[in-house]
């Protein structure tokens, strides 16, 4: 996160005021009471219900039951009644057995709860028994245990009397009265009835009686002696008992109301209420859940939606602001509330607004979109957020979130300035680049790289050592290199080691290796800078030959030359010759130390050097004559203050050893000290060698003459005319070497200078001579074409000889390249005007350079590879001297001519 | 061109002499005649050439230094064309070091300027004595193999055999031939080559094969 964004404070983001837990938990919980408290009432409501309804039930009950008593004690009334009657007619006896019968058996007929009618005697034996079918009370029987207390009893009573009902000998529930029959007082027995208790219940209640309730007898509290059938449960709640009170002994009649409807049936509505209210009390636990739930998702949205550092809002589908989070109010300033309803378009830069539009328009259209744009923050600068909006076009809304990602445009837009920045200065480099992982594949090639060694970057990278630019035959020294560079043992200054483009060309590269540090600080690599060192080395090497020729020609020299520091005196420089003189350690002490005698003393300077300025420079502040007062020689010295390689003012001196010259000098005259100048151009040694070949031919004759004399006159065997020739020859040969002889002799006579009258033809012809034996060392032939009656000229003889020697051999040596049979030296001469004689030496040599006239008769101007380059200068020197003129051109046909003009003897 | 006092004759042994100097060219022949030596004199390198041919005998005096061709030159052109002429180069001052590039090529000697006469005449005899000897020589060597030349190639199989040290009996085996075949080839051979000796034989053979 950069720093300018900064996080939100806790502070800053409002929550919801917490509301009272307890209140709040009160309403959560008013639900579930509610549902109680209605569950109650609606349970005591049904119970209140049900409740009447059982007392309803129970009076039903009691009145049916009450109707049903008095019925069944109007039958018994009614049956008593009819036995009364029988006894009373038996009392009178007004009744025999078969009227009994008939009346019995139609009694029972009629009321079918008797099950018999009979007549006891007094003996408690039965007398008559109705119905006639009757296998229970048979005549002549005597009545039981069960039956004699009731038969006592109503005798005793006199009254009608029930006897306990009791279960006889086949299992039959009965019930008797016994009425006794008394005629006046004398006891005649009692007429029985017996009623059958299950046909009590069945015929002395109606049908619908029985079908809704059911009834038993029961003696006491519960011995239920009868009852009638109790297929349907009964509800124990609705009962009725009632003594049967005609039968007495207890005996009541139990009424128990068929159930109406099942226990089920009446608990539904209580399940109901209870199932229901359970229902609703879960569902308001689920619904509350979810509630809560909901509230704390929604807490949490609150929370996301306030700490978020990213812009969260809501926006219309109209582009206007509906929501906004704290974020907005961070990035751009605004506070939310007073963002509500203003257009999002009013805070887009303006650069941003069709392309903002167009994207307002898709989301309305209802598509998702993602874009960048630019919102003008409250103090007026633009800030660039990156916005993910989706719509929601039911509720007409868009939800947008937006990051601001100003720095991050910032950033990028820095790293694309630093990109392009570094592929320009990739590309721009000169320089290879290169480099290579810990393991020597390639990871990176620059442009350079690339374009040095002619292979493409995608071909390098990724490539493992042997390289492609390897050169095959040094494979061994590439692999040594690279080892060192992976070990890190490459020393700062690099290593050179030879590589080979792809074309096969090779060159020389020089590598200066580094550690390739990654962004962790991890070395990951070597880089290697590569540079193509081939023309440098060129350049080295040409500058080298240039200097080797620089310090040939210098120590060539026979002049001492050195240059000094102007202001330390420190010696610079010393050629051969000059260390040959003062010692081969001078360089970098003093001038003054090494060589007192070669540097002037101060004040014989023209110009202090000290006080020059590099404009002045260069400046000649010395040509003279100085003597080594330790070894007496003499040099000829020329100094001047120059400008060196470095820039300081040195002094630059050429000191020619003059001392051979000065004694001459000091033994003989100028015109002397002339002459032995221009003798110098012939070298001493040169002198001599040509002198002895010379010399050796007219004197290996003589003595092959001689001995061959010698033999043929020892031998005899000889004609006189042959020896006489022979010393003929010999003599003449003798003859030839005197002539040399004298030659040198005259060219080293140091006669007086002295301009006389000479005739061109014999100077000429002295001057190919001395040239004949470099002619012929040449192959070069002379010929000499000077007319033998040219006037005489007036010129000093020998000086003339030397400049037209020297232009000879000039000639010789020009023709070295030319073929033998051209090899042909010509010298002419012609009357000019009256008073100028025109001499030109001609060759078929390799002519001269364009602007040789310039140059050649400058001092040390030379084309040969030996030589001083003086000669051309001092010719023309002794030709202007005797007024004349001396210049050079061209052949048409190939090769140079020299002319010069001298001027004829005037007799005045 | 040639300037020859005496006409050279090709069966016998000459001197030649080249110099361009004519003083010293006369000279020499004048002192060399004195002795007795047949001379041939040429006034230039180019002249002698003109003249030469390989059957000349004797020996050949060289200026080193001549306009024109230089005797140096002269000396390598004879050597490319196989002359076995001994050579005497003359040399003047300062040119010892250029005789001496000639003598490591193979000139038989130099003398330098000026020189005496008994080593000039004492160098030439050497010189003729050698040129004699190579040629007796060749001659040799090529009666030899004239004599190689007459055997036939059978015959040539089993000298060559010979010559390699086998016996007769592995020469038969070798070339498939009966024993006495060979002994008769052998007979043939020596007859031919004019051996009366084995070691004869093989010298002469390897004598000619040598050259």
């Amino acid at each position: 996160m950069q720093s300018n964004l900064l996080p939100a404070s806790p502070a800053a983001v409002s929550t919801p005021p917490a509301r009272a837990p307890l209140a709040r938990e009160w309403l959560w919980n008013a639900p579930y009471l509610a549902v109680g408290v209605f569950a109650l009432v609606m349970l005591a409501l049904v119970w209140g219900l049900q409740k009447r309804e059982l007392d309803l039930e129970r009076n039903t009950l009691a009145r049916d039951v009450q109707w049903a008593e008095q019925t069944m004690r109007l039958h018994l009334q009614a049956n008593q009644e009819f036995l009364v009657q029988l006894a009373r007619e038996l009392a009178q006896r007004g009744l025999n057995a078969e009227e009994f019968q008939v009346r019995a058996s139609q009694h029972i007929a009629n009321n079918p709860e008797l099950a018999n009618v009979a007549w006891v005697d007094p003996d408690e034996k039965i007398h008559w028994a109705a119905p006639f079918d009757t296998t229970d009370w048979l005549a002549g029987q005597r009545l039981n245990a069960h039956q004699a207390p009731a038969f006592a009893n109503a005798r005793d009573a006199g009254r009608p009397t029930y006897g306990e009902p009791y279960v006889d000998g086949r299992g039959k529930k009965q019930v008797e009265i016994y009425v006794p029959v008394f005629d006046g007082r004398r006891h005649l027995g009692a007429t029985v009835g017996v009623y059958s208790v299950d046909a009590m219940l069945r015929h002395l209640v109606p049908a619908w009686f029985t079908d809704k309730y059911q009834l038993s007898l029961v003696i006491g509290e519960d011995n239920v002696i009868a009852a009638s059938s109790a297929t349907r449960p009964v509800d124990d709640a609705l009962v009725y008992v009632t003594p049967i009170e005609p039968v007495g002994h207890d005996v009541k009649l139990r009424t128990v109301g068929y159930r109406t409807a099942s226990d089920l049936s009446r608990s539904v509505p209580a399940t109901l209420i209870i199932g229901l209210s359970l229902a609703t009390v879960g569902a308001l636990w689920a619904l509350s859940t979810h509630l809560r739930r909901r509230v704390q998702v929604e807490k949490e949205r609150d929370r996301l939606f306030n700490l978020s550092l990213d812009i969260l809002c809501i926006v219309g589908l109209d582009g206007s602001f509906r929501r906004v989070n704290p974020a907005f109010e961070r990035i751009l300033g605004y506070p939310p509330e007073s963002l509500s309803g203003t257009p999002l378009l009013d805070l887009v830069h303006p650069e941003d607004m069709a392309h903002t539009v167009e994207q307002l328009e898709a989301l309305a259209g209802g598509t998702p979109c993602a874009f960048d744009n630019r919102l003008r923050t409250i103090d007026g600068r633009y800030r660039w957020l990156s916005w993910s909006a989706n719509p929601v076009p039911e509720e007409r809304l868009i939800y947008a979130v937006a990051h601001d990602v100003t720095q991050r445009r910032a950033n990028e837009e820095a790293l694309r300035a630093e990109t392009a920045f570094r592929k320009a200065m990739d590309e721009s480099l000169v320089a290879g680049l290169r480099a290579i992982d810990m393991e020597g594949r390639i990871i990176y090639a620059n442009p350079a790289f690339c374009r040095m060694m002619g292979f493409s970057a995608a071909e390098l990278i990724g490539m493992s050592p042997p390289f492609p630019y390897w050169p095959p035959e040094e494979l061994e020294l590439c692999q040594r290199n690279l080892t060192l560079t992976l070990s890190g043992q490459i020393p700062s200054g690099g290593f050179e080691i030879p590589v080979m483009r792809k074309n096969g060309e090779r060159f020389h590269a020089r590598f200066y290796v580094s550690p390739l540090i990654d962004t962790s600080g991890r070395q990951s690599g070597w880089m290697a800078a590569i540079n193509d060192i081939s023309e440098p080395r060129r350049a080295r090497a040409a500058l080298e030959a240039s200097q080797e020729r620089f310090i040939a020609v210098l120590d060539g020299l026979d002049a001492a030359v050195f240059v000094a520091d102007a202001h330390s005196d420190e010696v610079l420089f010393a050629n051969r010759a000059f260390k040959a003189i003062y010692g081969f350690e001078v360089v970098g002490r003093r001038a003054e130390q090494v060589a007192p005698g070669v540097a002037p003393q101060q004040p014989q300077y023209a110009t202090d050097p000290r006080q020059l300025a590099p404009d002045d420079l260069p400046r000649d502040l010395f040509d003279g004559e100085v003597q080594n007062p330790l070894s007496g020689r003499w040099y000829h010295l020329r100094e001047r203050a120059t400008r060196w390689v470095d820039g300081r003012v040195v002094r630059m001196a050429i000191a020619t050893d003059i001392t051979e010259r000065k004694q001459i000098d000091e033994i003989n005259l100028q015109q002397q000290q002339r002459l032995q100048q221009t003798s110098r151009l012939i070298t001493m040694g040169e002198m001599a060698s040509s002198l002895a070949h010379e010399l050796n031919q007219p004197l290996s004759a003589i003595a092959n003459y001689n001995m061959g004399c010698v033999h043929r006159l020892r031998s005899g065997a000889y004609r006189v005319e042959d020896i006489l020739a022979a010393m003929q020859k010999s003599s003449h040969q003798a003859e030839r070497a005197g002539k040399i002889i004298r030659r040198v002799r005259e060219f080293v006579k140091k006669s007086e200078p002295n301009r006389a009258p000479a005739r061109l033809a014999e100077i000429v012809e002295d001057a190919i001579g001395f040239a004949e034996i470099d002619a012929r060392k040449a192959a070069v032939r002379i010929g000499n074409d000077v007319p033998e009656d040219l006037p005489p000229l007036y010129v000093d003889r020998i000086m003339i000889e030397q400049v037209v020697l020297n232009l000879v051999k000039n000639g010789i040596e020009a023709m070295q390249a030319t073929l033998p049979e051209r090899r042909e030296l010509r010298v002419s001469a012609h009357l000019a005007d009256t008073r100028q004689v025109e001499l030109a030496v001609s060759d078929h040599g390799h002519g001269l350079p364009p602007d040789a006239n310039d140059k050649l008769f400058a001092p040390f101007y030379t084309t040969k590879s030996q030589g001083m380059g003086m000669g051309l200068n001092i010719c023309r020197s002794i030709v202007e001297f005797h007024d004349g003129r001396l210049w050079a051109e061209n052949r048409p046909g190939g090769g140079s001519v020299f002319r010069l003009t001298l001027p004829v003897y005037a007799e005045e | 061109m040639v300037a020859a006092t005496v006409k050279p004759a090709y069966d016998q042994q000459c001197v030649h002499l080249v110099d361009d100097d004519e003083a010293l060219r006369d000279s020499l022949v004048w002192l060399t005649e004195s002795q007795g030596f047949r001379v041939a004199a040429y006034e230039s390198a180019e002249a002698f050439l003109a003249a030469w041919s390989p059957k000349m005998s004797g020996c050949l005096i060289l200026d080193v230094r001549m306009p024109g061709m230089s005797g140096l030159e002269l000396y390598e052109r004879l050597t490319d064309m196989q002359s076995t002429l001994p050579v005497i180069f003359i040399t003047g001052h300062g040119d010892v070091p250029m005789a001496v590039a000639a003598l490591k090529k193979g000139a038989v000697d130099f003398i330098e300027k000026p020189f005496n006469d008994k080593d000039m005449l004492r160098l030439v005899e050497t010189c003729l004595a050698l040129d004699r000897e190579q040629r007796e020589k060749r001659l040799h060597t090529a009666e030899l193999r004239r004599m190689l030349g007459l055997l036939t190639q059978r015959e040539r199989e089993v000298l060559d055999l010979i010559i390699a040290g086998k016996l007769n009996k592995q020469i038969a085996d070798i070339l498939s031939i009966s024993i006495k075949t060979v002994e008769v080839h052998r007979a043939r051979v020596m007859e031919k080559m004019e051996a009366r000796t084995l070691a004869e034989l093989v010298q002469r053979v390897l004598s000619v094969d040598k050259d």
